[in-house]
């Protein structure tokens, strides 16, 4: 009794957006996100005082897990963006920018909550229709008869990657082995619904980057003497393969809530191993080649395989059995006898493999959707970065089959984005006036402030001091650096958009992105011959993207909306 | 004991020297508290100790304070909920000490939240949550009537403060007086919600009432109302931006769920098992939420085999593999072979019941437990899919929509027929956001068509604020349905001053009859009687007013619904009423004295019912009236007392706001009651009734207020008011600038749970604090034997 304690009161804050603290935080988070935003992004280190190991990334997905945050409001914002990177793996750092850009740049109007986020919503569905319409300047179909466009996808991720610490040479060997892996997994005969295969990542770590590669089939990690031991017993030509998922290790499993009364004298150890001696009897008389089991194989009975020349793999693990039935064609067995022959799969070959310093057999699949990646880099932080970028690298291929097109990146689909809404206010206002709830005028300064967002999201991928200018033909991003001369250079100084689809080469005029500037009429068609010569595009997922911007605006209107804050304090 | 307890209170009190003592039995209070006061009156003539000094008038300051403190608390509370009210409301963001974040707007739901400290906000948010349980809707509202409830008051003792301080605040007779007004109003308050609201809902207002039936006799729902309904309830509920989408996504759900013969039963189903209807994808747009035909399981098949055509289903609870040996037996292993044996044919007879299964064409085994390997692997072989460790809520769920039981494991031959399988359209993975469920379309055995909610969001708050707004819709469905009755009486005519105080303090007695219970009862009715005969000597007119009682009385047990207001007179004899109470069968009262016999006999067998022996008592009392002589004549002599006297013709009026009644949003309730309660109190004749009406007409006003806060120019609340009054005043028809509609039926409820809570602060004139650990119960019981 004396432990029950009453309840403390909670705490509740009023207005929780206008209190200076929370801007500090929402400032501070976003400064450490936007600098860690694209290619030339900075590094984080993270470590933890209580333990574990110093993680050096610049990745949404590890640095947000990682980061503890305190405040409600932030934890919000970094669970909203968490939610989405496990929906589409990318654009993580895209959202939380947008976000926190959305929050500060709208509040500075001094508008009420209420006119804000009614606009907003507005302003994103402008957007959206935008993107998915087949006018959309910034959005360019995926050929996939051709492997340009997705070539240059996936090493658009690699390099907005910097903590793989990877050379350009690396991120080509590197986005080659991750499409090629992608591709293993698409079935051969097609039907109108596809199921995907899964490419395992095997770790090679310690190994170099060029030593990746991807193989067909999986990879079961082996140590040296069982591969000595169980080699010489294979038989050359397809093997037959029993994949156990219960344990033959011969222990007694649920007996039941009763009592069991054993007698004296009568050994259950000896009653279970006949019981597997039989079951390996069956086994080599359904001339079985292969044993696989998900638990232990007791090793009497392995022992029997042995001697019978077949190979026993014990403890595959249950992240490995899904693959493995798929690969191999094999049901998972749960019994110890009277096992139905249709159980039993088959596969082409059985092979030993070495990398670096760790032995694999390598089971070679008559015909499947299983690939292993096997990925090497110089470090464990490194690796591990690595292994996260090739993670979302195949999901957002994925995601592009589902949908089949790309955004340009490089900042250029942010500000010719803003530079459409710019000009659509400008021109045709009714569309969103007539919805009424709203003056001309707070729709202009909601605008601009939205728009203004977008720009310093694409502004805040130069990190080296350059000046972010924009085209007034396209609405593309273009760098120069900071110590520029007159724009009268420009034209010389520049030589592709942030993209890389167009050159400096056209007649263009250029001006500051943050200088103010009249709105201008978007030349919406893409030149065809540059979207299908183009190697250097830099390009963005389609679908990852309009779900960071969706989840951007909606969080922060969540955020904008919120009157009191109630924490309890229990 | 007495002392000892007496002893306790004031350790208590001493504690907590701002709540100044309850004062059970005024008469010992000077000698109780001399005893302890003295060391504080010393303390008292220090500087910055008015606390104290507050202890010493314990009378006065007892009900004030509690008043007061009361308005304070609803004060607060109304600044955090009016922010969150009505179309312009915005979210609170909570925090959980597990660190989840939770966004709301729901009132119950911040209340709770807030974890408050205070005896009287926690006592305002128990009567909230009681209210919640019953409709679902309201709570912002409840607060901020309630607050303009306390406020109005307050205003009301403010005026009258000034004399109480002129004289001297330490007389008990003084604060006797004040009690009594406390009292005094609490019971008005009482009886205005018992009778003269729904005397104005019905009289008044019903006219103004619109119905989402379109046609009332099949209750038929018009698609057009329920999108306004909703749409008016996500409205205060969700997310600005989602509200119209929910409503949308909620309307079609409705009409997806129901077929045309469905009821309540199905917003009971819904109610109960509404998380797990829905399935909550975070990561998502709002906007990708969706609703798909068939049931939705929270988790992936153990076993997923393909399959088409007849699919049937079971049920499993228990492993189907058999155990060696099962609670409560033993299992004696005498050798090796044996154990070998039982092995075999735990696997032969698992295998054996999957054949069975699989060739009486099941095809999708879901089970509550977790099944052993051998049995999946044998359904696998069987292609038999599986889904295991189903929650009891989902088991129940599926029994409740397709009437399967789970199956029994056959003792002996597998050869008989499955009984309890059920067909399913199909079984198939459903992947959401990268994670798979089972998709099953059940078909259904009631009149619920399975439909399951896909509910999308950017953070799990959000997700779960929608599913509590769906979750509340569905109750204040099941409240909208059910209509509401309407029972008051109607006085006409003149009526003089004694008597109408007397018919006050009846009525009062009737109110607290339901509450008090056994109480007021037990008394054996001779006494009563006894004290009636007296009464009857001395003022005729009492008799008069005992039937009323037992009219009153019965007219709580029994209701006969009728949509049509039924009238009775008191010129036909309150008697009616009390036979129909008392026997519910006869429902013709032609001849009043067959009838009164026969009551009386059935009222004398059984006197165990507390209502029927108090009308008993009356019937005792109208035979006195005739002075023990025959019925009839005992009718007559009422009816002469009664014309002798001028009694006011009483009417009891037995009505019902039919199921399905709306009204416009925007505060059209209130706008409409206020105008018709000040109407109303103009013609009351007695003050405390005319002062109850004004104050709860002024206070409704402060909902519509808070609504058009932020508009401006013609739409601003003044100007809506003004325009209302005076459609009102010409007999035009109201216009409604806002679409949406809410129920009549839960705007009711919600003045009625107010009303009652406000009675309940104001009886309250003292609050302790006892700073020890809750007793047991047992305790008491230890005591009270002493």
């Amino acid at each position: 009794m004396s432990r029950l304690e009453a309840k403390k009161p909670s705490l509740c804050k009023k207005e929780p957006l206008t209190s200076e603290r929370v801007r500090a935080t929402l400032c501070v988070l976003k400064g450490i996100v936007t600098s860690c935003y694209g290619p030339s992004g900075r590094l984080k280190q993270l470590h933890n005082g209580l333990g574990g190991y110093v993680c050096t990334t610049s990745q949404s997905s590890a640095l947000l897990s990682k980061l503890s945050v305190t405040h409600p409001i932030l934890k919000i914002l970094t669970t909203s963006v968490q939610n989405h990177v496990t929906c589409f793996s990318d654009c993580g750092l895209f959202t939380t920018i947008l976000c926190c850009n959305l929050i500060e740049h709208v509040q500075r109007t001094g508008l009420t909550p209420t006119t804000i986020i009614k606009l907003n919503k507005h302003l994103l569905s402008l957007c959206t229709s935008y993107l998915k319409s087949e006018a959309c300047g910034c959005r360019i179909p995926v050929d996939f008869s051709r492997t340009q466009i997705l070539l240059c996808l996936v090493r658009s991720i690699l390099t907005s990657k910097p903590a793989c610490m990877l050379s350009g040479k690396e991120i080509d060997h590197i986005g080659a082995l991750i499409l090629r892996a992608f591709l293993l997994t698409i079935p051969e005969n097609a039907e109108d619904h596809i199921i995907l295969g899964k490419s395992i990542i095997v770790p090679l770590k310690g190994q170099r980057v060029i030593e990746s590669t991807v193989l067909p089939g999986i990879l079961i990690e082996i140590s040296e003497v069982q591969l000595i031991r169980l080699l010489p017993a294979k038989k050359p030509g397809p093997l037959k393969v029993a994949l156990f998922r219960t344990s033959l290790s011969g222990d007694l499993s649920d007996t039941g809530e009763g009592t069991v009364v054993v007698s004296d004298g009568v050994s259950l150890e000896n009653a279970v191993l006949d019981l597997l001696i039989n079951l390996g009897k069956q086994l080599v008389s359904d001339h079985v080649d292969l044993v696989l089991c998900q638990k232990v194989i007791h090793p009497s009975l392995k022992r029997f395989f042995s001697t019978h020349r077949v190979i026993a793999i014990d403890r595959i693990g249950v992240t490995l059995m899904e693959p493995l039935s798929k690969a191999t064609g094999t049901q998972p067995i749960g019994a110890l006898g009277a096992i139905s022959p249709s159980s039993y799969g088959s596969v082409e070959d059985l092979c030993s493999a070495k990398f670096g310093s760790k032995h694999f057999f390598h089971l070679v699949p008559n015909e499947s959707t299983i690939c292993s990646l096997l990925l090497g880099n110089r470090n464990d932080t490194a690796w591990d970065e690595l292994k996260l970028t090739c993670q979302t690298a195949v999901h957002v291929l994925q995601l592009t089959i589902k949908e089949p097109w790309v955004l340009l990146g490089g900042g250029c689909t942010e500000t010719h984005l803003a530079a459409y809404i710019r000009y659509k206010i400008h021109n045709e206002p009714e569309s969103i006036l007539k919805d009424g709830g709203c003056t001309q005028t707070e729709l202009q300064l909601i605008a601009e402030a939205f728009c203004s967002t977008l720009e310093s999201l694409a502004g805040s991928l130069e990190h080296d001091g350059g000046e972010i200018l924009t085209d007034m033909k396209y609405g593309h991003f273009w760098s120069v650096q900071a110590d520029s001369p007159s724009p009268v250079n420009w034209p010389g100084l520049l030589s592709r958009c942030g993209c890389g689809i167009y050159n400096s080469q056209e007649e263009l005029s250029w001006c500051f992105l943050r200088s103010t500037h009249h709105p201008f009429a978007l030349e919406t068609c893409l030149p065809h011959e540059a979207v299908g010569s183009a190697n250097n595009l830099t390009l963005d997922c389609f679908t990852a993207k309009l779900g960071g911007l969706q989840a951007a605006v909606e969080t922060a209107n969540l955020i904008l909306d919120l009157s009191y804050v109630i924490e309890d304090k229990n | 004991m007495h002392l000892r307890g007496l002893s306790q209170q004031q350790t208590d009190l001493l504690s907590t020297p701002q709540f100044p003592a309850p004062v059970p039995n005024f008469r010992f209070l000077p000698r109780l508290f001399r005893s302890w006061l003295r060391p504080l009156c010393r303390r008292s003539s220090r500087p910055g100790s008015w606390r104290l000094l507050a202890v010493q008038i314990p009378g006065p300051m007892a009900a004030l304070a509690s008043m007061k403190v009361a308005l304070q608390v609803a004060e607060v509370l109304e600044a955090i909920v009016s922010c969150c009210v009505g179309p312009e409301g915005r979210q609170v963001l909570c925090t959980k000490p597990t660190g989840e974040v939770l966004l709301s707007r729901d009132g119950g739901r911040l209340l709770e939240a807030l974890h408050l400290e205070h005896p009287i906000a926690r006592m305002v948010v128990a009567c909230i949550s009681s209210h919640l349980k019953k409709t679902g809707d309201g709570a912002k509202t409840f607060i901020i009537f309630l607050c303009h409830l306390l406020r109005g008051l307050h205003a009301i003792t403010d005026k009258e403060k000034d004399c109480l301080i002129s004289e001297n605040v330490q007389t008990h007779g003084k604060h006797w007086k004040n009690c009594c007004q406390w009292k005094f109003i609490s019971q008005a308050l009482l009886t205005f919600q018992m009778q003269t609201l729904d005397r104005v809902m019905d009289q008044y207002l019903r006219r103004h009432f619109l119905s989402i039936f379109s046609s009332a006799k099949e209750r038929t729902v018009c698609r057009n109302s329920l999108e306004l309904l909703l749409e008016a309830y996500f409205c205060g509920r969700v997310g600005r931006n989602h509200h119209k989408f929910i409503s949308q996504l909620m309307c079609d759900y409705f009409f997806k769920c129901m077929s045309c013969k469905s009821g309540i039963a199905v917003f009971e189903l819904v109610g109960d098992c509404l998380r797990e209807l829905t399935v909550g994808v975070t990561g998502l747009p709002v906007s990708d939420s969706r609703i798909i035909d068939g049931f939705v399981l929270h988790r992936d098949f153990s076993v997923y085999c393909p399959a088409d055509g007849d699919i049937r289903t079971v049920i499993v609870t228990e492993a189907i593999q058999p155990l060696f040996s099962t609670s409560g037996s033993e299992f004696i292993l005498n050798s090796e072979a044996q154990f070998q044996t039982s092995q075999f044919w735990i696997m032969e007879r698992t295998k054996a019941i999957m054949k069975h299964l699989h060739s009486q064409n099941v095809k999708l085994l879901l089970s509550s437990v977790k099944q052993p390997d051998l049995v999946i692997y044998y359904a696998e072989l069987n292609s038999i899919s599986v889904v295991e460790c189903l929650s009891p809520e989902e088991v129940s769920l599926i029994q409740r929509i397709t009437g399967l039981s789970p199956f029994v494991l056959p003792e002996a031959s597998l050869q008989c027929e499955i009984a309890n399988a059920a067909l399913v359209k199909f079984c198939k993975p459903l992947i959401l956001r990268s994670k798979r469920y089972v998709h099953i379309g059940l078909i259904s055995s009631c009149t619920f068509i399975p439909h399951c909610i896909i509910l999308c969001g950017p953070v799990q708050g959000l997700i779960e604020q929608c599913e509590n707004a769906l979750l509340g819709a569905f109750k204040m469905f099941q409240e909208l349905f059910k209509g509401i009755d309407l029972n008051y009486m109607t006085q006409e005519n003149n009526q003089n001053d004694t008597l109408s105080s007397l018919i006050c303090k009846n009525s009062r007695e009737n109110n607290q009859l339901p509450e008090t219970g056994n109480g007021s009862v037990q008394r054996p009715h001779e006494d009563i009687v006894e004290k009636n005969k007296d009464k009857l000597e001395k003022m005729q007119t009492y008799l008069n007013i005992c039937p009323k009682l037992v009219v009153s009385n019965v007219k709580l047990g029994t209701y006969t619904p009728c949509l049509a207001p039924k009238l009775i007179t008191t010129d036909t004899f309150q008697t009616d009423e009390t036979l129909k109470g008392l026997s519910p069968e006869i429902n013709k009262a032609t001849d009043d004295c067959e009838l009164l016999t026969e009551s009386n006999s059935t009222a004398n067998s059984t006197t165990e019912n507390t209502r029927k022996e108090m009308s008993f008592e009356n019937l005792q009392v109208t035979k006195i009236a005739g002075k023990g002589s025959m019925l009839p004549v005992s009718l007559q002599s009422l009816d002469r007392y009664t014309s002798q006297n001028t009694f006011p013709q009483t009417m009891y009026c037995f009505s019902s706001i039919p199921a399905g009644c709306v009204l416009p949003v925007g505060g059209h309730f209130e706008i409409l009651l206020h105008y018709y309660l000040l109407k109303y109190s103009q013609t009351c004749q007695q003050s405390e009734e005319t002062m109850v009406s004004m104050i709860i007409a002024n206070a409704l006003l402060g909902i519509p207020k808070i609504l058009y806060k932020s508009k401006k120019g013609s739409h601003s609340f003044p100007q809506i008011y003004m325009k209302a009054i005076h459609a009102l005043q010409t007999n035009q028809p109201l216009v409604s600038n806002q679409m949406g509609l809410e129920s009549v039926a839960g705007k009711h409820q919600l003045l009625t749970s107010v009303l009652q809570c406000l009675t309940k602060i104001l009886t309250i004139d003292l609050v302790i604090t006892i700073k020890r650990q809750p007793q047991k119960t047992d305790d008491q019981d230890s005591e009270d034997e002493l």
